[in-house]
Order: structure tokens, then sequence, then C-alpha cells
């Protein structure tokens, strides 16, 4: 018998090596690794190195020429001044309100969580210059408020201005909390209830449990939420640009856009210096913010615990009074204000039935054909955006988690480069990069709406990446494994398990990359140029030529176009969570 | 037909060696248990078998097939091979009946009338598993032992060539564990597949297994059937292994004479009966818990003298730790003999 088999198996040997169809995997292995590295260091790191060159050519060769001229100007230190004092103001802001909301939220028996929790989601889905937009018809010199005070005592009174620093500050601040509010969520959920009720036990008092056991614990998701806040408090330009630029008041972000805009002989050279200054400071944030995330002691692994952990007997009420009035304020007022205008037939009249009219709404989805440009744009633009990072970032993500290994980790990095730093700083090197990718080639893309394109995957992919790769994990190798040994070829697999299974995470991104790139302003309005306008750039240019009934109109009609969208996707979920999780 | 080889397979990842020149067969309708603490390269092995990995040299035949050798590789979709995991690795969003017909649909070589008629043939498992009529059911819908008998049924649906079960029974509660064996057992008999069996728990192997392959730190320690791993040992890895031998120091007259070192007093001679060579230059004797007997110490008396260390009841026997000299040994009793913390005894070896 035994040499029967050995006969057979020599004879099968001979015959078949040739006609197998058997991969050979090493090979492949390495070739997908640098099909991953090329294009990942073409489109993500190349553009930074652009910036980083320009930045130290001077007429004279290399050197540090534009430096120091820059260093030596004062409204480079006063942009740099009011950049820092805007971004750890309103982090403060943001960590005050997020932390309080999320322990809310996490430990006690308030009521109405889900609905606190969406209200608290609202400022990072609304873009924040929209929101910026509704807080100046709320709280500008004209505003409701303003207006209100003025009727109460019978003279004119200005009770706020939200024009200038501080108001920069506080809208800065009611714009990031809500990433100090998630990510202190998810930690307080994840420590177990276990340590606190031994500290409990051993004799600590519910303040002294708080204060050596629940925030001690915390801290790293705390600090990290408000590093987050930091870095998108350097980035953000719609806010600073609404209500700094009429007020004088010039930030990094601002000062390079009136750079580039400006077009004079060193234009770029002086952006890209500001910009190398600002990418600095907020990698500075984002490397901080990861060694924090690194030495964080909650179990990131660990299950979450939702059960309620304080009763706040009669204090009950005025929680949720206090809650309830804070998202009043903050959200919901200063929208309703910003519809009021967009209502009013000239902007200054009363809120009154015979003022009110439609045609502003009319004339921004009708007669303006900008408008109608800048919808079509923005539209393609999320939809491309949003098809381009789902394909390749999905399967980037698939890549990454199949292969622990440094290779991964360094693209991972490279391909959140873009993201992390300020969409300034993106959006100029996007610009110095597209206008001759390789010297002696120019493909002709700068000012037309692909350049915009471009820089939109680059910068969002990223998120994408990240939220496909939380389903990719949630479903697990053995899911796949038991597919593959069950006879599925490569289509089938995908196609029958590992899509349906990814779904919620791929479409999260999704849902994700095409809001945001949809309503993006800081990029589009570096790169935009007649006939590649985005809505972005139209509400701003509205609100620059003064024309507000137009801004708010078009920015009520964004806001309502996202609750609507953000409604079917909560409902989407819910049903498939009720068919997969039972 | 139906069985499988591997000859000098060694894999490694990156530094680490995790295979070391393996050699093993599994015969026509054979159930192979693969025994071995964590890391011991059995999870790995059956992964190699599987497809999922290349061995780094060697060669893998699955029916006097070459399968894979450092070069190349069949992948798994087309080894025909049925495999349960440990995490049973069901599909969430398909009902039970998607579930088992998956392979029907998608594996070569299904039998004709399997695939024209997959209902009877998915219902026909579904009843040799214990979930007749529970096709609609989703995955999320079933108890922890439910899933596991779906992914059995799923492994089988098709007749595979062979049948791969990583550690498939630790996640389920332990009465659970015991009744699935009889359904592992029942399906082998039933299907005459040939099983490679992944496990660290000693018990299920010795339970289920024709042939045990007990391996250490990617090495085979032993092959040989359940009653020689358990009573011939050939080291003292497998002896502490299967079934927690205590090491009794001392040295060997000959082959069948163990002489007892006993502190202050001379050696005791004792007869051991089974083949235990291998011991020899170690200079012990390993004893089973279960092969020492406890007696109540007289003064003045020639044996062994312990002092009870501990006692556990376990309902059917006792546990006891016994301090012999320097070493403490682990004694397992039934309960008609009882002493208490601190007693002295006897104790008798019956090797």
């Amino acid at each position: 018998m035994a040499t029967n088999w050995q006969t057979t198996l020599t004879k099968r040997q001979a015959e078949g090596r040739q006609q197998r169809l058997w991969t050979a995997p090493i090979p492949m292995e390495k070739a997908a690794g640098w099909l991953v590295l090329l294009p990942v260091a073409f489109f993500f790191v190349y553009p930074l190195w652009k910036l980083v060159i320009l930045s130290v050519k001077t007429e004279a060769g290399l050197g540090l020429g534009i430096f120091s001229e820059l260093l030596a100007d004062a409204r480079t230190w006063s942009a740099v001044y009011h950049s820092l004092t805007a971004a750890v103001l309103s982090t403060v802001l943001a960590l005050v309100i997020g932390v309080s909301l999320a322990w809310l939220c996490a430990y006690t028996d308030i009521r109405f969580k889900g609905a606190i929790h969406v209200m608290a989601m609202l400022p990072l889905l609304i873009p924040s210059y929209v929101m910026t937009l509704a807080w100046t018809q709320m709280a500008g010199p004209a505003g409701v408020l303003n207006r209100f005070a003025s009727w109460l005592m019978g003279f004119p009174v200005e009770l706020w201005n939200v024009y200038g620093l501080d108001g920069i500050i506080v809208v800065m601040g009611l714009s990031h909390y809500p990433l100090v509010y998630m990510l202190t969520l998810s930690v307080l959920y994840r420590i177990p209830k276990e340590l606190e009720w031994a500290a409990r036990s051993s004799g600590a008092s519910s303040r002294n449990v708080l204060r050596q056991v629940t925030l001690p614990l915390a801290l790293p998701g705390i600090a990290s939420g408000g590093l987050l806040a930091f870095i998108s408090g350097l980035d953000n330009f719609g806010i600073p640009a609404f209500l700094g630029i009429p007020a004088g008041i010039p930030v990094l972000s601002t000062l390079i856009y009136e750079q580039v805009i400006g077009f004079g002989p060193s234009a770029f050279g002086r952006a890209s210096v500001l910009s190398i200054l600002l990418g600095i400071i907020a990698l500075g944030g984002t490397g901080l913010q990861w060694l924090l995330l690194r030495k964080s002691r909650v179990d990131q692994t660990s299950a979450e615990d939702r059960s309620v952990r304080y009763t706040l007997g009669k204090k009950r009420f005025l929680a949720e009074g206090a809650v309830g009035l804070f998202l009043l304020i903050t959200s919901f007022l200063p929208l309703l204000s910003m519809a009021s205008t967009a209502f009013i037939k000239a902007y200054g009249l009363p809120f009154l039935a015979e003022n009110l009219t439609w045609k502003h709404f009319l004339f921004v989805l009708r007669d303006h054909a900008g408008t109608r440009e800048a919808l079509g744009n923005s539209l393609m633009l999320a939809g491309l955006t949003g098809a381009l990072c789902l394909v390749v970032g999905t399967l980037f993500a698939y890549w990454r988690v199949q292969r622990p290994h440094k290779l991964g980790k360094m693209l991972e990095g490279a391909v959140s480069l873009p993201y992390a730093l300020p969409g300034m700083v993106v959006g100029l090197a996007m610009i110095l990069t597209w206008m001759e990718p390789i010297p002696g080639w120019q493909p002709g893309i700068y000012g037309t709406v692909w350049m915009i394109l471009i820089a939109y995957v680059t910068r969002f992919f990223i998120l994408q990446v990240k939220s496909s790769t939380v389903s990719i994990l949630q479903v697990g190798r053995e899911v796949e494994e038991a597919a593959r040994i069950s006879g599925g070829k490569l289509w089938t697999r995908w196609g029958r398990i590992l899509l349906p299974l990814y779904a919620p995470g791929m479409l999260t991104g999704l849902f994700l990359v095409m809001l945001t790139a949809f309503t993006e302003l800081t990029i589009s309005s570096l790169l935009w140029s007649s006939g590649s306008q985005t809505i972005g750039v139209v509400i701003f240019g509205f609100e620059q030529a003064g024309s507000t009934t137009l801004s708010t109109a078009l920015s009520t009609l964004i806001v309502t176009a996202i609750l609507i969208l953000l409604a079917i996707g909560g409902l989407w979920k819910r049903y498939w969570q009720r068919r997969v999780e039972g | 037909m139906n069985e499988a080889r591997v000859m000098g397979v060694s894999k490694r990842f990156g530094e680490v060696v995790a295979l070391h020149r393996i050699d093993l067969h599994i015969g026509k309708g054979e159930f192979v248990a693969l025994l071995g603490p964590s890391g011991c390269g059995k999870t790995t092995l059956l992964r190699l078998l599987a497809g999922f990995e290349s061995p780094s040299s060697g060669e893998i035949w699955l029916n006097q097939e070459l399968v894979a050798d450092q070069d190349r590789r069949m992948p798994p979709e087309q080894r025909r091979i049925g495999m349960v995991f440990q995490s049973f690795a069901l599909w969430p969003h398909l009902t039970v009946y998607e579930n088992v017909a998956f392979p029907l649909r998608h594996q070569q070589h299904v039998p004709e009338e399997y695939k024209q008629n997959p209902r009877a043939r998915v219902a026909q498992m579904l009843e040799m598993v214990g979930l007749g009529g529970m096709e609609k059911r989703y995955p999320s819908q079933l108890s922890g032992g439910q899933k596991q008998r779906v992914a059995l049924a799923r492994a089988i649906v098709f007749n595979p060539t062979l049948l791969l079960m990583d550690e498939p029974l630790s996640s389920l509660d332990a009465e659970l564990r015991i009744q699935m064996r009889k359904e592992i057992q029942h399906i082998h008999r039933e299907l005459g597949t040939s099983i490679v069996y992944v496990t660290h728990d000693q018990s299920e192997a010795l339970a289920m297994a024709d042939k045990i392959i007990v391996m250490r730190g990617g090495r085979v320690e032993q092959v040989g059937t359940p009653h020689e791993i358990y009573y011939e040992p050939q080291s003292p890895f497998v002896a502490k292994f299967v079934g927690r031998a205590n090491f009794v120091k001392g040295s060997w007259a000959d082959s069948s004479t163990f002489l007892l070192e006993r502190e202050g007093q001379t050696s005791l001679p004792v007869r051991v009966s089974q083949d235990l060579t291998p011991f020899q230059r170690e200079q012990v004797l390993p004893v089973r818990p279960d092969q020492i007997r406890l007696h109540p110490w007289q003064e003045g008396q020639d044996g062994v003298k312990g002092r009870v260390q501990h006692v556990q009841f376990q309902g059917r026997e006792l546990l006891y730790s016994i301090q012999v000299g320097e070493e403490e040994w682990e004694v397992s009793t039934d309960i008609a003999t009882r002493f208490a913390y601190g007693d002295q005894v006897a104790v008798e070896l019956v090797v």
C-alpha cells in the first residue's frame, strides 16, 4: 500500500508541475505592497514635499529668506497669536461642554439620551460656516438677540456682537465640543463599573471616586478630544473668515487665503511658509494626541457598559432642563434666526407676515446661474469623491487589516496626513503639485473642478479608511476564511459575504465623506475658479458681497437637506441592526 | 482516498519558527487530534492543511495530490475541505439554510443529487445535528450550541475530503461540551470522513480521537492512540500535559523497578508494569493522581509519609495535595477515604 501510494505520488508530481493554477503567494504579496506604496507616496506625501521645497526657494537658490522676512512681519505674529488664542480658548470651552455632556449621558439617569446625542452631533454635520452664518443672524449687530434687547429696553442696545475674537472663540467651541463629547463618551462607557464600586467599597465618597478613579482613567480620552478640538480650531477657515475678516482679525488660515488670492509675485512662497508654520503647530497637536491615545489605560476592546451609574433624583429635572436649554440656544435658535432671515423680503425688515417671501429660495435655486452650477459641482464632487473613497478606501482598509506590519502602519500614517493638516495647507500643496506634477508635464487641471476632486479624495480618504476598518475588524478574518474553505471564489466572497457585512462601516464612511465634500469650503475657496465653484464658495461669496438674504436662503436649504439625509441614514441603520444583530 | 499527508513541513513567520519539519499521516476515516498548549503550532498546522498558509518548506498532500509546497499552494476554495472554526464564523446576514447551502453551490465536485435538491440535503444535515426545521432562522437567533451545530452542518454538507475542527467546543459551556462530543463522534461514525481536530483539552482528545498527536514548541512530541498517550507517555511533557502526572524522584534499578527516594530512610522499590523507558534517564517516575492511594499513617510504619496540605471536594472524588519531603504530590481518591488538612498519611504508589 505504502509503495503504491509513493508511486502515484511521484507520477502526479512529474506531470502536474506545469498546469497547476495555484497562487504563488509570496511575490503577489510583495507586488501588492508596491502597488499600494507608490500611489500613496505620489498622492499623499509628494504634495507636502512640494510645499516644503517652495518655502525654501528664493531667487538665490535654496534658503530661509522668506521665513526670516515673514517672521519679522508683525502681521504674521498677530495671526499666530489670534490662531493660538482662538484654538486654545475654544478648546477650553469645548472641553467644559463636551465632558459635562458626556458624563451626564454616559453615567446618569437623564432621559432623552438618544435625542441629546443626535443634537450634540449636529455641529459636526452642519458645516461650521453655515453655523457661523446662523450665529451672525442671531447675535450680529442687527441680529435677533440685539433687536430683541433693544425692543425690550425701548432704545438701541448691543448685548453681544458675535463679530470679533470672542465670537470666533464661542462659535468654534460650540462647533468642536462634539469631538470631545464623542471621545469622552466612548472612554466613559469602557471604564468598568467595578472599578468605581471597588473605590466606593474602599470608603471613597462619590466626589473622590470621580476625582481619583473616573477622571484619571478618562483623561487620555478627554485630552485626546481636546487636542482634536484644538487642531480643528487651527484648521478652521469658515469661522474666522465670516467673523474675523470683517472685524479685521487675521488668523493663520485666513492670512494664507489672502496671500494666495492676493496673487503677488511671492504670494505662493509666502503662503507656503505660513502653511508650514500652521502645519507644524497642527502636527504637533496630532502627535501629542497619538501619544496620549497610546498611553490610554482603558482597554479599547473591553465591552461598553451603558447602564446607569448615578441616579440624579430630584436634580434630574434640573439637568434635563439645562441640557435642553443649552441645545436650544446653541443649535436651534441660531438656525431658526438664519431661516427667518431667509424669508425676509429685504434684510433689516422686521419679521412680520407682510414682509415674508419665498423669492430668495426661488432665486438661488432657479435664477442664479452660479448657484445652480455650484449645486451641480458640489453634488458631482460629493458623489465622485464618495465613490472613489468608498472603493479604494475600503480596499486599502482591507489590505491594512490583513497585514498589521510596519509598512501598513507607515502608509496609514501617510494617508492620514492630508486630513491631519489644516485644509488651507492641503489646498495650497495641491495647487503647487497639480499645476505641474512632474517637471515638464502640465495636465491642465489647475482651475478645473477635477483639481478639487483630487484634493477632496486626498483629504477625505482617511475618513473612509477608518470607517471601513471598523467594520472589517468587527467582522473578523474567520468569516472570510469560512467562505473560502466552503469553496467561495473571490467574487462570491466579496459579493455574497464581505460586502454585505462591511456595508455598515462602508456606508457610514460614504455618508461622512459625501457630506463633508458636499459642504466643503476651505480647499475649494483656494482652488475654485469661474465654472468650478462649490456651494461653500457661493455662500461665502454671497456673504462677502453682503447678500445676506441669499446666503441664509441657500444655507437653510443645505441644513434641511442634511437633516433629511440624517433621518434616512438613521432609519436604514436601525433596519440593518434589527436584521443582523437581532 | 480521503487521506492527508504532511511531509517535512516547516513554517516560519519572520524570525519565529512555528513548525519544525513535521511529518504526519491522516488515514482514511481516521479521527486525529492535535493536542498541545497554546503556541505549540497546532493551529498553524491546521491552517496549512486548510490552505490559509503556505509551508516554508516541505509538502502537503491531499488524496494523493500535492496541494502545497514552498513555491505554490492550492487555495483553500479548491481543496474541498470542511472546517469548523473556533468562533463558529457563521455569516450573520444569511439564514441557517443559506449558511448550510453555501458550500453546495460553491464547492467543487459536489454530488449531483445534492446540487439538484439542496433543500433536501440541508434538511437532512440539520436533522443530523438536531436542528431540524430551523432553516429560516438567522444566526443571531440561535444559542451558542445551536450555532456550533450549524457550523458543523455547513462543514459536512458537501461530503468533504477532510474535516478540520479548530477548538470547536472551547466557546461552549461545560455541559454542552460533553453533549457536543457525543454528536461529533456520532457524525464521524455516520460519515466516515477523516477528521483533524485541534484542541488544548486533553480530555476531548482522549475521548474522541483514534490517534492523538501531542505537539510542543512546533514539534511533534508523541503520536499514539489515546491509551498509549495516557498510559505510556514518552516524555515528561506528555506525562504532565495529558493527565497531570507527578514526577517522583528516585532512580531506576532496571526497566521495571523504580527506587523511590525517601528522606532519611532507605529508598523504597516500586514495581512498574508499563513501559516507561524514556523516564529512566530523567531519574523520575511519572505517577498520575489516580495512581496514588492514601492510608492513615501508623507510627513506626515502613512506607512513604506525607501530610495533607489541601483538600478539595469534587463530588465524585477528592483532590488532595500531599506534602512528601520537599515535593507536593497531587492525589485524587474516591470519597470513601477522607482526610483533613494537616493529617499524616501513608502514600502508596500503584503504577
